[in-house]
């Protein structure tokens, strides 16, 4: 079994298209177990009932924004070791830091290519296959 | 006196979008092959228009590939910029033009592209209430982002090939930021 077969992973987005195609993504990477949600408050009612080692999250949602999740994931002591990656339409120099100022491990600007997003998974749980 | 005369005239070109609330700003583009998206929150009154030109396999958006991520994600920027000016996602209206078949090598992507736009609102649920696409014959777009209001003439055969020679071909790698990942 791949490292990449373990890790269960939430995508949240919310466009249904974004969605889809971060899934499609993943299951390229090969990760099988991939769950999602469209917005933040969606996210942390998944991850607080079934925490997942990989939260991959749009910044830009209605109701909880991809920060807001961020910190309600690293608040909860049964999902604040979670990996987290924010993915952002608007690349910006604050935006980054604040992400990471609140535990984000990494910041990818869409649209982000295949590579790319293997390359920030990796560099936070090694090498996937 | 004329009304329109007296309005700001914004020109949207390949690869951009924008967003206004001000009943007197008129967007305008010119389209050979490439689509442009208009959008508008008639509650807020606040509108914007894309242009952009996909390479010919982004026909569906959850077809994966660069050039699929490349074309959502311009329609995300002007969602999101609508969202950020008060709009909001549900009563999101929409209305696509452009993609005109010319050249014959290249006679598929103006269609496809048209259809990456369909297929994308329809998924996102936002509602297609006014479409021109296809045909011979570019496109000069105005459109009144606060109204909705659209209105469009048709382009001559050349300059339909003047339009679609100055259409940039496939973009695939934009870059948005000046580094696509931070590792902290």
């Amino acid at each position: 079994m791949s490292i990449a077969e373990k890790i269960k992973v939430l995508i949240v987005d919310d466009q249904v298209t974004s969605r889809l195609l971060l899934g499609d993504a993943l299951q390229q990477l090969g990760f099988k177990q991939i769950t999602a949600a469209g917005d933040g408050e969606q996210g942390m009612k998944i991850m607080a009932q079934n925490p997942h080692h990989l939260v991959i999250s749009d910044f830009n949602m209605p109701k909880m924004d991809g920060l807001g999740l961020l910190q309600a994931v690293r608040s909860n002591p049964a999902t604040k070791k979670a990996a987290f990656i924010i993915l952002t339409a608007q690349g910006d120099r604050a935006l980054v830091q604040k992400a990471a100022a609140l535990g984000a491990n990494n910041v990818l600007a869409k649209p982000f290519t295949i590579e790319k997003m293997k390359a920030a998974i990796e560099a936070v749980f090694g090498a996937l296959k | 006196m004329n009304m329109e005369a007296v309005g700001k005239r914004v020109h949207v070109i390949q690869g951009e979008y924008k967003v206004f609330n001000d009943p007197n700003v008129v967007l305008s583009t010119i389209l050979g092959s490439c689509v442009a998206a208009c959008m508008r929150d008639p509650v807020v009154g606040v509108g914007g228009m894309n242009h952009f030109l996909l390479p010919g396999s982004a026909s569906s958006p959850a077809s994966g590939g660069d050039a699929t991520r490349y074309g959502v994600h311009l329609m995300e920027l002007l969602i999101n910029g609508l969202l950020k000016q008060g709009a909001r996602r549900d009563r999101l209206e929409a209305k696509i033009f452009g993609g005109a078949k010319t050249i014959a090598r290249f006679s598929n992507v103006g269609e496809q592209n048209a259809a990456f736009a369909r297929q994308f609102l329809l998924d996102e649920g936002i509602r297609i209430v006014g479409e021109s696409t296809g045909g011979e014959h570019g496109r000069k777009l105005e459109y009144w982002p606060s109204s909705g209001r659209a209105r469009q003439y048709a382009l001559t055969g050349v300059e339909t090939q003047r339009t679609v020679q100055l259409e940039v071909r496939p973009v695939v790698a934009p870059r948005p930021v000046e580094s696509s990942i931070e590792f902290f």
